[in-house]
């Protein structure tokens, strides 16, 4: 395959070729999405959220001074356009009951039991994303899907390192303390 | 870092895995590229307009321009600008016999139509010259 840098994509589009756009989204629309997703929560949301960061991108292509990388840029705008939105839209809080009990829950077209509990795991972790606030699911999202450093998200976020880890260090004990409720919550079920 | 800490980071390491990343639904880069087309497109349309009517525009400005001129300019003053030019037109004699029109038709044209005459040949000559300035570069 012919791989081309982003830079190259980029001086395409500043010459007029706004079709060169398309290799740019295609590259990195599943990480924007992803990123998205993990804050907002909501599948039509994110897909919306993550289109709209990529057409902010596309019009202040010409600010883009080139000194981070075209994907850290990318998530920087994707993690302030899903944080403003959620920050408006403010949901209301989940409840452990709104959580099912049991991993066999999960199955459903996922036939084997390992899927479902890879499924039932995924799941749990989204349900504590929810728990916490959207700033701290955008830096539990970079750290560990994203798999970026405390200074890679210090770049997206523009919160300094030591700020991150604290924040990260805040966020891991809330989600913890969250996945071992549901999970003693799932031990009583089964007992 | 704390045991507990390492731990508690640990036990959230096994629950998320990187490759279980959500992805974008299909056409979702369609999607972006139809809806930054729809968002140039309005610029584009207005972009080819105003490259198609240029020559017009240019005319129009430079008619408003002499009409402007027309009236700010004063016909009295000696020292216009416009003053030798207007004489040496008057000055003109016509080898051909001088037809009195308002004796015929019982018309009596006003003064300015003289210098509306003079505007419509320029505007003329003007209009030939842009008219093979963008054509030639075409």
């Amino acid at each position: 395959m012919d791989y081309k840098g982003d830079i190259h994509y980029i001086e395409q589009i500043l010459a007029g070729n706004s079709i060169a756009f398309s290799h740019l989204v295609d590259r990195h629309k599943d990480k924007a999405y992803n990123l998205a997703f993990r804050i907002c929560g909501n599948h039509e949301e994110a897909e919306e959220l993550a289109q709209d960061s990529f057409l902010k991108a596309y019009r202040s292509l010409k600010s883009f001074k080139m000194k981070s990388s075209f994907a850290t840029w990318l998530y920087r705008i994707v993690y302030n356009t899903t944080i403003s939105y959620v920050r408006i839209k403010k949901k209301g809080v989940l409840s452990l009951e709104d959580f099912p009990a049991d991993a066999t829950d999960f199955i459903g077209r996922n036939t084997s039991e390992e899927e479902a509990e890879k499924e039932y795991r995924s799941s749990l972790v989204n349900f504590a994303l929810q728990k916490i606030n959207e700033e701290e699911r955008g830096l539990i999202s970079l750290y560990y899907y994203e798999e970026m450093s405390t200074e890679e998200i210090s770049d997206v976020t523009g919160i300094s390192k030591s700020n991150i880890k604290v924040k990260l260090f805040r966020a891991r004990q809330k989600m913890f303390e969250i996945i071992e409720k549901v999970e003693k919550k799932k031990l009583i079920y089964h007992e | 870092m704390s045991n507990q800490e390492e731990y508690k980071e640990d036990l959230l390491s096994q629950y998320i895995t990187p490759e279980r990343i959500e992805k974008a639904p299909k056409g979702f880069t369609s999607k972006v590229m139809t809806r930054i087309q729809l968002e140039t497109l309005p610029s584009m349309v207005a972009e080819r307009l105003w490259k198609k009517n240029l020559v017009p525009v240019i005319s129009a400005v430079v008619v408003i321009l002499l009409i402007a001129s027309a009236f700010l300019i004063p016909g009295s003053q000696t020292d216009s600008l416009a003053d030798p030019v207007l004489s040496l037109i008057k000055n003109i004699k016509f080898s051909m016999p001088e037809i009195n029109l308002s004796s015929i038709f019982r018309l009596t044209l006003p003064s300015v139509t003289m210098y509306v005459f003079i505007g419509i040949l320029i505007l003329t000559l003007f209009d030939r010259a842009l008219y093979r300035i963008f054509h030639r570069e075409k």
